[in-house]
């Protein structure tokens, strides 16, 4: 049996009279990286709030760890290491004082790890926050979420902000976490983001559970754009029959077309003639995202 | 200074602290230092020719005496209200001032109560008042000889700044308690100001009108030093009120605190 890191049933969390979750039901395996995707005001923040003790449920249950976090939030927050989208802190302090500072609420967890951690992603820890660019505050995030190995990471839109450097640093050592047993929560509104690294993707909209999806079927199910390139011209009512295949074009021999799911029948096809190049590109989950939403838009259109 | 969120918030906000307590006690020390110019028979005879009611509005019945005369100049005016613009500012920012400025999230996400941050705030905040209370005697004693402040006895000093330190504290609690509880530092501070300005009107004007001298035994400034501690030593009652709803303003700020949503 899987172990459950984070579980929400019928999650419900209402701000005056808005709704910002409306039946949340999540389930966070132990030592994934669980991605929640969703446009803004879906409710991504919203749970990690809620997670985090910041905010308390209208209705609904909410484990995380095994503990409540609005009964457990001391021990429940001593084993999760959070990091905001925008990391504000006081800015006159330097680097150094604050991490002392929250290292310090957590009896000194993590103080080991700060330089270590600081030469890795090359931030100077001596000069005041004020005078860092954006990319450097959220290093400072970075190193705060991630240097007492805490059990579970909560990332709100970890990556906006970071340069592709740090977004690939980023991802290294959000492997390496899981690698460890760690468990990892991010919420994103760009599939990009959440593809790098995660191994589910839960989708949210309007404060519900649209789906949840393993990134890897993802990326097999996807459409990709393929591009065959054959020794010699090629009929074009070969290739329109293939199950999977649409937006078609030949010309010459050069075809074009689009994938959805597997690629057998199209090889297949295509191996009768003499291939000179084939190229597929990865798929963009972006566009899938897109179908998702939109089903869930229709579904929620539908007339009751 | 990192150790924890008391001496973090005290490290945090060094330069303001300090910076307001000297500001405090050096006003109040210059005005004290007035003294020696108002205690001569043209400044007596000026003032008796001013309406009673003026006089009662000022707190300058008594001015004739050093005692009186701070009563009236430096604790009553200056430094009371300096210690209150200062006091309810500072309790509004330790938890609704963090807030709002999006930094409190961050503190919240570790393992910290949010009462146990909100309390160690608070003691930081006190450190503060009490500082003022203190560099203000310092300064007081230092003037007692060049600006001839006679016949205040030590004791009738720290009787005062118990008082003071205690008006701060209960004006801090202020600021804190509505800040804690609503997430408001506009609110707070309004909140705060609105009691200083009906406390300092209680205490001269409204008390005047006929019917309405009751008024002053509600308001901070007369807990000040409307019973003259430096002439008649600590005002237990007054002494406890402000203590009392000091602890009372904290504990409802802290309670509403730990039961509510923090804002975005």
């Amino acid at each position: 049996m899987t172990e459950i890191a984070i579980r929400t049933e019928g999650l419900v969390k209402d701000y005056g009279r808005t709704r910002g979750l409306d039946g949340l039901d999540l389930e966070v395996h132990t030592g994934e990286v669980y991605g929640l995707l969703g446009p803004n005001g879906a409710g991504k923040t919203t749970t990690i709030r809620l997670i985090l003790d910041l905010i308390r449920p209208t209705a609904g249950s909410l484990k995380v760890l095994g503990l409540d976090p609005r009964s457990d939030g001391l021990g429940l927050r001593n084993r999760v290491g959070y990091l905001a989208g925008d990391f504000l802190v006081d800015s006159r302090q330097t680097p150094r004082e604050l991490l002392t500072y929250l290292a310090n609420l957590r009896g000194g967890a993590g103080m080991g790890r700060v330089d270590e951690l600081a030469e890795r992603l090359e931030l100077d820890l001596t000069r005041r926050i004020k005078g860092l660019s954006r990319g450097n505050r959220q290093k400072v995030g970075v190193i705060q979420a991630f240097m007492h190995d805490p059990e579970l990471l909560i990332l709100d839109e970890p990556t906006s902000g970071l340069d592709p450097f740090l977004q690939h640093e980023f991802s290294t050592m959000v492997r390496q976490a899981v690698a460890e047993g760690r468990t990892v929560f991010m919420s994103s509104h760009v599939m990009s983001e959440v593809q790098r690294s995660a191994d589910r993707v839960g989708i949210v909209r309007a404060g519900r559970l649209v789906t949840v999806e393993d990134v890897d079927d993802l990326r097999q199910r996807a459409r990709r754009r393929i591009e065959i390139v054959f020794d010699n011209p090629v009929p074009a009512g070969e290739f329109q029959v293939i199950p999977g295949v649409s937006e078609l074009s030949i010309d010459g021999t050069l075809l074009r077309c689009r994938l959805d799911g597997r690629a057998d029948h199209l090889i297949k096809a295509a191996a009768r003639h003499g291939v000179a190049m084939i190229s597929a590109e990865e798929p963009d989950l972006e566009e899938l995202f897109f179908d998702y939403y939109d089903r869930a838009e229709d579904d929620a259109d539908a007339p009751q | 200074m990192l150790r924890n969120s008391f001496t973090k918030w005290l490290w945090d906000y060094r330069r303001s602290m300090i910076t307001w307590v000297l500001s405090v006690a050096g006003v109040g020390a210059m005005y004290a230092a007035f003294w020696p110019t108002m205690d001569n028979p043209a400044m007596r005879e000026l003032l008796e020719n001013y309406p009673d009611e003026l006089l009662e509005a000022l707190n300058y019945t008594d001015i004739a005496s050093p005692a009186g005369y701070l009563n009236a100049t430096v604790y009553g005016l200056v430094v009371g209200l300096l210690t209150v613009v200062y006091s309810v500012s500072a309790g509004a920012r330790s938890i609704a001032g963090d807030e709002e400025a999006g930094t409190l999230d961050l503190v919240l996400a570790h393992p910290l109560s949010r009462v146990k941050l909100g309390l160690q705030r608070f003691a930081a905040f006190l450190v503060s008042a009490a500082a003022i209370s203190i560099v203000l005697l310092v300064f007081l004693l230092l003037l007692s000889g060049p600006a001839r402040l006679e016949g205040i006895s030590m004791s009738s000093y720290l009787a005062q700044h118990l008082h003071l330190f205690l008006f701060a504290a209960l004006f801090g609690a202020v600021g804190f308690g509505v800040g804690a509880a609503t997430g408001r530092r506009g609110l707070a501070i309004g909140v705060g100001a609105g009691f200083a300005v009906f406390g300092f009107a209680a205490n001269g004007i409204l008390s005047q009108i006929d019917g309405l001298e009751w008024v002053e035994g509600f308001s901070p400034f007369n807990w000040l030093n409307g019973g003259s501690p430096l002439q008649n030593g600590i005002q237990t009652g007054d002494v406890l009120v402000m203590a009392g709803l000091t602890v009372v303003l904290v504990s409802l700020g802290l309670w509403a605190f730990s039961r509510r949503d923090i804002a975005v």
